[in-house]
C-alpha cells in the first residue's frame, strides 16, 4: 500500500475521530446546569483545598471575597491523569497494570507528537544533530511506551479474567476494547523490533503525509501497526474510554462545581423551571403542562392516604 | 451472612426468594467487649405473616419502605411498565433537568474498576457481601438504561452478555436495594473518573418515587408530606412547637440558672435560626443551648411557628426532586416573609446540603436568602469574645463526628474543630476524619426508618464501621468509669448513635454517650452554674 491511500485512511480517521468527540464533548456541554452536587476536597478553595474546606466555611460568605487557586486544580488533576493518584490510593493492587497501561498510551501520544516534529524539522531541513536528538527520543518513548502499554493490557485482560472482583462486571465489550488497544501496542513493539530506525521510518511517513507526498510506503510491519492504530482511533471515541473527555465534566461541573447563582445561571434557571413536568406519581400533581416553579410551590397532598 | 457470589443477573432470578440471608458472626469484627456475637441480642427475623405480605425478597431485612406483594401478574407487568416510563423521564432534559448531567456522566463512564468498594463502609462491614458492593446496584441500572433506553439496546445487551432482564422481582429488589445505601459519597469520591454512585442509588429512589409513588412511609407520608401539611415531620403542630419549646425554656431556666427565652416570629430580625424539630423531642437539650448561647452573644434572632418554618429537615434530598424543592422553597418563602438577613440551620447534617447547596439553584430571585452553616455561626459566636468560656469544664474525653452533609459534600470541617480544640481539652479525632469520615450509618434517610427488622441492620451493618471508630477512639480509656463524650452535631446522626449505643449497652459498657456541639459549648460557660451535660442517655 502506497500513495494517495494512506493520506485518505489517515486524514479520514483523524476528520471522523475528530468530529464525534467534538460533538460528543459538545453534547455533554448542552446538558443543562444542574443543581448543586459538590464533593470535598475542591482543590481551587485557596488555603482550604488542602483539608477539603470550602468557602462555605467562612463567616457570612456572601460577603466575603472569593479566593480561589487556579494552580491546585491543574496540579491535582496532573496527579490524578499522570500518577493515577486515585487508583494508587483506593486500588493499589490495580494501580501498576493500570499504570502501565496509561503510561504506554502517553508515551505513544508524545511520541507522536514528537514525530510531528520531527516531520517538520525534516521539512524545514533544520540541523541533522538537532533532528537526531529528537528521533532518539522519540525511539526510546516508543520503545518504552509499546513495551509499557503492551504489559498493562495484557496483564489487564489477565487480572480482569481471574480477579472475583472485577470479574462479575466484565462485559465481552471490556475485554474488546482491552484486546484491541493491547493489540496496538503489540504491533507497534512488533514494528519498532522490526525496524531498523522505527523513529525515523515513522516521522518520514508523517513528513509524507504533511507534504502531501504520494510516494508515501510503509514497510509490513509499521503498516500493521499504523492499520490497526487507525481503526482503534476509529472505533475510541464511540465508547467510554472517552472518559479523558468525561472526567474533565465529573471532576470540573459537578464535583468542583460550587458556583453560586450568577446572572446567566439565574437566566437559564427561570427557563428550565418553566418546562412542563410529566413524572405520574400523584404527589408531583404534574400533567404535562404545569412546570416545574408550578408544581414546587404548590402544597402537597398523598397519594398513598388517597 | 451467607457468603455468596452474586452475579449481576441474580437481581432478576427466583422470585420471592431471598438473594442473601444476613449471619452476624461473619461480619467485620469489633473491638472487646463487643467482639462476642453471642452475647448480642440476635437478628430479628421475618414473621410468616410478614413473609407473606411484604415483599422480603432481597436481604430479609424489612423497613417502611417493604412494598405489598402485588395481586396478580399484571399488576406486576404495570409496575414494570412504570419502571420504564420512570427511565425514560429520569434521562429527560424537561424532567430530570435537575442532575441530567451527572447522572449520565455515571451512567457513561464507568469504568469497572472496582476501586469504590472498599470506600464504602456498608460493604466493608458486610465483610465484602456482593450485594452491598456500591457498584451492584449501579451496574445493573446502568445495563437497564443501555438495553431498554438506548437505541438497538436489547441487541447490545445480548451480543455483549450484559443482559439483564427486567421483571418484578427486578425491580423490588432493586427498590429495596437503593435503600442499603447511606448516600454518604464515600465511593464518589475514591472514584478516579468522578463517577457518584451514590448518586445513581438517590437517582434510582427518586424514579420510584416519582413515577410509582414508592417511597419509605417515614420518609415520604411521615416525612415530607406531613412537614408539609402540619409543619413537621414529627407530627407536632405550630403551637405544640411553640408549647413544647416554652416548657423547656422554663425547665432549662430552673436547671441552669439563668434566663431561658426562644424568641417566635420577630419580624425584621437579623437571623432566622432553623431547627431540626426532632431535636425538640428527642435532644432537647441541643436547642436550648443555641437560644442560651444566641442570647448570650447578643443577637437579633428568631425561630418561625409557621408551617413548616419550625423544622429545617428536607428529607426530599434523600429521595425526591419535588419534595426538595416544595420544602427549600417554603423554607426560603417563611425567611423572606420575615424579613431576616440570613437563614441558619441547626445541627442538621442533610438541612444543610438540602438548603444551602442542593436547592441553591432552585431558590431564584428573592428567595435566594443568604444561608449560613451552623459550625461557623457557632465559632463566630465562641470566638466572638462575649461570651466567657472555662474549658476545664469540658475536661473529658471527647472525640468528634463529622456528618457527611455537612463536611464531605459541603466542605464544612475546620469551624466546628476550633471549637473543640479550643473547648475540651480531652478532644481527639477518629481515623479517619474530616472529609474521609465514615458515615454514622444513618445516612441518606436511613436513620428514621426503623420498622420492622431495618434498625437491627443499621446498628449491625450500615453502623458497625462507626462504631468501630467510636470505640477505638476511646480506646485509652474503654472503659465505663470514664466519662465519654461523642460530638455528633446532626439530629440524624445522632438518632442513628442512638440506636447503636443503645443496642451494644455502649453507655453501661464502655461510658459514652451522644450529644451535639452546641451542649459542650454551653457546658463550658462560666455562667452555667451546674452542669449543661448530665450524661444521661437518651
Amino acid at each position: 500500500m502506497s500513495g494517495i491511500f494512506w493520506h485518505i485512511l489517515v486524514f479520514g480517521v483523524i476528520g471522523i475521530f475528530l468530529i464525534v468527540i467534538i460533538y460528543r464533548t459538545l453534547a455533554i456541554t448542552r446538558l443543562p446546569v444542574h443543581l448543586r452536587w459538590e464533593l470535598a476536597p475542591i482543590p481551587h478553595e485557596k488555603g482550604k483545598g488542602r483539608y477539603g474546606g470550602s468557602y462555605l466555611e467562612e463567616y457570612e460568605w456572601w460577603n466575603k471575597p472569593q479566593h480561589r487557586s487556579r494552580m491546585a486544580p491543574i496540579i491535582y488533576m496532573a496527579k490524578e491523569i499522570f500518577l493515577l493518584r486515585g487508583v494508587w490510593e483506593h486500588n493499589r493492587a490495580l494501580w501498576p497494570l493500570s499504570f502501565a497501561f496509561h503510561m504506554g498510551i502517553y508515551l505513544i501520544v508524545v511520541m507522536l507528537l514528537l514525530s510531528v516534529m520531527n516531520a517538520v524539522f525534516i521539512i524545514a531541513q533544520v540541523a541533522l544533530n538537532v533532528l537526531n536528538v529528537s528521533l532518539g527520543i522519540a525511539s526510546v518513548f516508543a520503545l518504552v511506551g509499546y513495551l509499557l502499554g503492551s504489559v498493562g493490557a495484557v496483564g489487564l485482560i489477565i487480572k480482569r479474567a481471574l480477579d472475583a472482583n472485577l470479574r462479575p462486571f466484565n462485559t465481552i465489550t471490556k475485554y474488546f476494547n482491552l484486546v484491541f488497544l493491547g493489540a496496538v501496542f503489540v504491533s507497534g513493539a512488533y514494528a519498532w523490533f522490526s525496524s531498523p530506525d522505527f523513529a525515523s521510518e515513522m516521522s518520514f511517513f508523517i513528513k509524507g503525509l504533511i507534504a502531501l507526498d504520494a510516494g508515501v510506503a510503509l514497510t509490513f510491519s509499521l503498516s500493521l501497526h499504523v492499520i490497526i492504530s487507525l481503526l482503534f482511533v476509529l472505533y475510541l471515541p464511540w465508547t467510554d474510554m472517552i472518559h479523558f473527555i468525561a472526567k474533565y465534566f465529573t471532576y470540573h461541573e459537578i464535583r468542583w462545581n460550587d458556583a453560586p447563582q450568577d446572572e446567566k445561571m439565574k437566566k437559564e434557571l427561570r427557563g428550565l423551571l418553566a418546562q412542563p413536568v410529566s413524572w405520574s406519581a400523584a404527589h408531583v400533581e404534574a400533567n404535562g403542562v404545569k412546570n416545574w416553579a408550578d408544581v414546587t410551590s404548590k402544597k402537597t397532598s398523598d397519594e398513598k392516604e388517597a | 451472612m451467607t457468603k455468596r457470589k452474586l452475579k449481576l443477573t441474580d437481581i432478576s432470578k427466583g422470585e420471592d426468594t431471598q438473594l442473601i440471608d444476613i449471619n452476624i458472626d461473619e461480619m467485620m469484627p469489633l473491638p472487646p467487649p463487643y467482639d462476642k456475637v453471642e452475647e448480642l441480642r440476635g437478628f430479628k427475623q421475618l414473621t410468616d405473616d410478614q413473609r407473606e405480605r411484604l415483599v422480603c425478597n432481597l436481604d430479609g431485612v424489612v423497613s417502611y419502605a417493604a412494598l405489598p406483594k402485588p395481586k396478580n401478574k399484571e399488576e406486576e407487568k404495570k409496575y414494570v411498565e412504570q419502571f420504564v416510563s420512570g427511565l425514560k423521564k429520569l434521562l429527560s432534559k424537561e424532567n430530570n433537568w435537575t442532575f441530567l448531567q451527572p447522572l449520565l456522566l455515571s451512567i457513561d463512564y464507568c469504568a469497572q474498576c472496582q476501586t469504590c468498594c472498599d470506600a464504602c463502609p456498608i460493604y466493608l462491614a458486610s465483610d465484602r457481601n456482593d450485594l452491598y458492593r456500591p457498584t451492584y446496584r449501579s451496574e445493573i441500572f446502568r445495563r437497564l438504561v443501555n438495553k431498554y433506553i438506548k437505541p438497538g439496546g436489547k441487541l447490545r445487551a445480548k451480543v455483549t452478555g450484559g443482559d439483564i432482564e427486567l421483571n418484578w422481582t427486578t425491580i423490588s429488589r432493586l427498590y429495596e436495594l437503593s435503600y442499603r445505601c447511606n448516600l454518604c459519597r464515600r465511593c464518589a469520591q475514591s472514584c478516579p473518573m468522578g463517577v457518584d454512585n451514590a448518586l445513581i442509588s438517590r437517582e434510582l429512589r427518586k424514579l420510584f418515587s416519582q413515577e410509582l409513588g414508592w417511597a419509605p412511609k417515614e420518609l415520604h407520608e411521615k416525612g415530607t408530606v406531613l412537614q408539609l401539611a402540619v409543619g413537621s415531620a414529627t407530627g407536632m403542630r405550630p403551637n405544640v412547637a411553640i408549647d413544647n419549646l416554652k416548657f423547656l425554656d422554663e425547665e432549662f431556666s430552673e436547671a441552669t440558672g439563668i434566663d431561658v427565652s426562644t424568641p417566635w416570629d420577630k419580624e425584621g430580625a437579623d437571623i432566622l435560626l432553623i431547627h431540626s424539630a426532632g431535636d425538640i423531642i428527642s435532644f432537647p437539650e441541643s436547642p436550648i443551648a443555641f437560644t442560651i448561647l444566641c442570647n448570650a452573644a447578643g443577637l437579633n434572632w428568631t425561630l418561625s411557628s409557621e408551617i413548616p418554618g419550625y423544622d429545617g429537615i428536607n428529607y426530599g434530598v434523600f429521595y425526591d426532586d419535588v419534595q426538595l424543592a416544595k420544602v427549600a422553597t417554603r423554607h426560603a418563602q417563611i425567611a423572606r416573609k420575615l424579613k431576616v438577613k440570613k437563614i441558619v440551620m441547626g445541627e442538621c447534617g442533610h438541612q444543610h446540603k438540602a438548603t444551602m447547596t442542593v436547592a441553591d439553584r432552585v431558590l431564584t430571585g428573592d428567595l435566594n436568602i443568604p444561608r449560613e452553616n451552623v459550625m461557623t455561626f457557632l465559632e463566630n459566636i465562641v470566638f466572638s469574645g462575649k461570651i466567657k468560656f472555662d474549658p476545664s469544664k469540658n475536661d473529658f474525653p471527647v472525640t468528634l463526628h463529622d456528618p457527611c452533609n455537612l463536611v464531605r459534600n459541603l466542605g464544612v470541617v475546620e469551624p466546628q474543630r476550633r471549637i473543640l480544640r479550643y473547648l475540651c481539652p480531652q478532644f481527639r479525632e477518629m481515623t479517619p476524619y474530616g472529609i474521609d469520615n465514615y458515615c454514622c450509618g444513618g445516612g441518606g434517610g436511613l436513620s428514621v426508618m426503623s420498622d420492622v427488622n431495618f434498625t437491627d441492620w443499621k446498628v449491625f451493618v450500615a453502623g458497625r464501621m462507626k462504631f468501630k471508630q467510636i470505640l477505638d477512639a476511646f480506646s485509652d480509656q474503654p472503659g465505663p468509669e470514664v466519662k465519654k463524650y461523642l460530638c455528633a452535631p446532626c439530629l440524624n446522626c445522632k438518632l442513628q448513635f442512638r440506636d447503636i449505643l443503645e443496642y451494644y449497652r455502649a453507655g453501661e459498657n464502655s461510658g459514652i454517650i451522644c450529644g451535639g456541639l452546641a451542649e459542650l459549648i454551653v457546658n463550658a460557660m462560666v455562667d452555667i452554674k451546674k452542669p449543661y451535660i448530665t450524661w444521661e442517655e437518651h
